[in-house]
């Protein structure tokens, strides 16, 4: 009888196990995705922190942390405190591909933010797994068109204008200004994706130039190469416009090869939006009066103009949150990206997941509040932020004058021979104290 | 009773390493696979070091363009000629040991700081020299894609659970095969040639073809390393070779014992934990950037100060000296 018993009550309890395994397996999975809980989201950057590239772009993620400590000490975003891991990856594709598995397995971050460069983070993006673990990896601080390729970085979003849009919009300024028009252009690229970039932007509106460009890898032009290049184009008659795509550490050793050689007013210089950055030039030892009427491409407001709204309430966040660090181009672009990523978050909404956060600014982004003064061009089709430049004139304290007295901002493509049109864009104003209200 | 001979002995013992990771793969999580795999490919790299340095007496400081060659070969190999990502890696040890013997003729004359600055020349050239063709892809370089794991190793299977096993069963393969060799007749010129190389020729040893023969099989090995660190990181380039990865190798070859094989996982799991421990200690006392920065690097001089005090011949040595003196 008790053995009987015994089985019946066994009979019973294996059936509640089976009925509430059979409940419970048929409820949907309420797993949350790693890095978030109901205090806190955790992010992650992978960039170079430290060696030459690090000098310039290091900046970037103490910036994005200033913002976000801003944004923290107001409450967050739905109740949740923002925290940046940072890991160094010196620039170098392994320590891409490790810094950034380590971001995902190791630190266990919800997102990525505004990686840097296109060698390191083309790598680092398959290596981590990311579009197999759908971990959105938001404005990418590369304009490598590549990137904007759905198929392949699925949950992939950059911010930076491709370099082709960039090349397209050179050629057309050049084309379009009196003076440089009838002189013969040169250029000298970075041998990579985003020099070979530019160089097929040029390609495709039909720009000649009077030479095959002048390419150099990554990190690899040396005091004594860019001597013995502009060496070589002085002797072209005239004033020739020479146009620099690559980094701001390159743009600086190919000025100073100039200043060296007294060859800096022979050229008409147009740095691209990477190299521009006058600040960095000028703390890199190139002379005020060198960068004096040069000329860049840029999507944004002037990091030295402190008129403009966004630059201000981005200074002020500056002066309280990130101590000691000179306010220029990078810690602007370093501010925008964490102002988009808040805006991105909170568009999710506050059941916070992955594909939320992905989906959000797909179908929001196009409307987030931006310190550029080009459109952002996300949506279902389109993972390219930024799609437009205007051109200035820097002068000797490094401040970046809208050419010829009027902002002429142009947007375009990157992949068609169409022609850049003229934009009237307007951008949003900055959100009241810098904290975004969006939903 | 059953007798074992060495060889059948060394045989057993990889078996049974093989057996322990193979268990040890599903217990652990992804990131210990993936770093893992990298710990197998430095202990491939750092062998290939020792064959060269410690056996055959020849000094190589850019050992990281020897890998690049494998590794583009590799990369090739799947790219243009479609072939399969193990014959990828075959190939990838194949060109690179070709290439190994041609410098390894050319520098048969060189010796010491000769030959050491031949390879440094070699390393520092790498990015120009890969950048004048533009099959190799210029600074962004190739994609080395090996592709999902086998469907039948199941949906859990992940990606880095499939690069510690190639990278641990081919480390495993090629050590074993090593240590062989250097208990061969081989082995036993090389290290004639490294104590004395004027008796070894009066031996009857052709110096130049054994140092060029020793030249090839540590870059092959080298290459074979070079083709699993950018599958590890799914592509090839130049700045993925830097002459710093010379240097870190050589610094775990000294860490492992330049005169033996015994502590190359130990040399190759020095180079992947320094990092992290150096991450840890941070993160418990806090500390500046630049305390963050350079602590890694400044663990790495501090063990090589360490190693060549107290264990110049290597931990493996060391332990070795001991067991023989308790008997």
């Amino acid at each position: 009888m008790i053995r009987n018993t015994r089985m019946k009550r066994l009979s019973i309890a294996s059936v509640a196990v089976t009925v509430g395994a059979l409940v419970f397996s048929s409820l949907p999975a309420q797993a949350a995705d790693p890095g978030v809980t109901s205090r806190e989201i955790k992010l992650g950057y992978s960039g170079p922190l430290t060696g030459s590239a690090g000098l310039v772009y290091g900046k970037l993620p103490g910036a994005m942390k200033a913002y976000f400590d801003h944004i923290n000490a107001k409450g967050g975003v739905n109740g949740r405190k923002i925290k940046l891991v940072s890991r160094d990856d010196k620039y170098l594709p392994t320590l891409a591909a490790t810094q950034t598995t380590n971001l995902v397995l190791n630190d266990k971050v919800f997102a990525l933010v505004g990686a840097l460069g296109t060698a390191t983070h083309s790598k680092a993006y398959v290596a981590a797994s990311l579009a197999k673990k759908n971990v959105p990896d938001l404005f990418v601080n590369t304009g490598f068109s590549g990137f904007a390729n759905k198929g392949k970085y699925p949950t992939t979003f950059t911010i930076l204008p491709s370099y082709a849009m960039e090349a397209k919009i050179m050629a057309k300024f050049i084309k379009d200004t009196p003076t440089l028009a009838p002189q013969a252009s040169f250029l000298i690229a970075q041998d990579d994706e985003f020099g070979v970039d530019g160089v097929n932007g040029f390609k495709l509106a039909g720009h000649k130039f009077a030479a095959a460009p002048t390419l150099y890898p990554q990190g690899g032009l040396s005091a004594a190469l860019a001597e013995g290049a502009l060496t070589k184009l002085s002797a072209v008659p005239g004033k020739p416009v020479l146009v620099l795509f690559g980094t701001t550490d390159t743009t600086a050793t190919i000025l100073k090869a100039a200043e060296k050689l007294s060859l800096v007013s022979k050229f008409t210089w147009i740095a691209g939006s990477v190299g521009g950055d006058a600040n960095t030039l000028l703390a890199l030892g190139v002379k005020p009066a060198t960068i004096n009427g040069a000329l860049a491409a840029s999507f944004f407001p002037d990091a030295k103009d402190a008129t403009d709204p966004y630059v201000k309430a981005f200074m002020k966040i500056n002066t309280k949150y990130n101590k000691g660090v000179t306010f220029d181009n990078v810690v602007l672009q370093g501010m925008n990206s964490a102002m988009l990523t808040v805006q991105a978050l909170r568009a999710a909404g506050k059941n916070l997941t992955r594909a939320g956060l992905i989906k959000a600014i797909e179908t929001k982004g196009a409307n987030f509040a931006s310190a550029g003064l080009v459109p952002l061009n996300y949506s279902a089709t389109s993972r390219v932020g930024y799609n437009g430049y205007w051109f200035g004139q820097l002068n000797e304290k490094g401040e970046l004058k809208p050419f010829g007295g009027k902002l002429s901002v142009y947007t375009t493509d990157s992949s068609s021979n169409t022609a850049p049109t003229a934009s009237s864009y307007e951008r949003k104003p900055v959100p009241k104290n810098g904290v975004p209200r969006n939903s | 009773m059953l007798k074992f001979d060495t060889s059948r002995k060394r045989l057993f013992g990889f078996l049974f390493l093989g057996w322990i990771l193979l268990i040890l793969s599903d217990r652990i999580g992804e990131l210990r696979q993936y770093q893992g795999a990298f710990v197998a490919m430095y202990a491939l790299a750092i062998a290939s070091i020792i064959l060269l340095t410690g056996y055959s007496g020849q000094l190589s400081l850019g050992h990281s363009a020897l890998m690049a060659v494998g590794a583009y070969a590799g990369a090739l190999s799947i790219n243009n000629l479609k072939l399969h990502p193990a014959i990828a890696l075959v190939i990838a040890a194949l060109i690179a040991g070709l290439f190994g013997l041609l410098l390894g003729y050319a520098a048969a004359r060189l010796s010491g700081p000769y030959l050491a600055g031949t390879t440094l020349a070699l390393a520092v050239s790498l990015p120009t020299i890969a950048n004048q063709f533009p099959i190799l892809g210029g600074e962004q370089g190739l994609i080395f894609d090996i592709g999902v794991p086998p469907a039948r190793l199941g949906e859990d299977f992940s990606l880095y659970q499939w690069f510690f096993w190639i990278s641990s069963l081919t480390a495993l393969i090629m050590i074993w095969l090593l240590v062989n060799l250097i208990s061969t007749r081989y082995g036993r010129e090389f290290r004639a040639l490294r104590d004395n190389p004027i008796a070894a020729q009066l031996s009857g040893i052709n110096i130049g073809r054994k140092k060029a023969v020793a030249f090839s099989l540590s870059a092959g090995i080298a290459g074979l390393a070079g083709g699993l660190l950018v599958m590890l990181i799914s592509g090839v380039s130049p700045s993925a070779f830097p002459l710093s990865l010379s240097f870190l190798l050589l610094a775990g070859a000294v860490v492992t014992g330049v005169y033996s094989l015994k502590g190359v996982i130990l040399g190759a799991l020095v180079l992947v934990a320094i990092p992290e421990i150096a991450e840890s200690v941070v993160s418990r006392i806090g500390g500046s950037e630049g305390f963050v920065t350079s602590l890694p690097g400044f663990m790495v001089s501090a063990l090589l100060i360490l190693t060549v005090l107290f264990a110049p011949s290597g931990p493996g040595h060391l332990l070795h000296h001991k067991k023989h003196l308790k008997h």
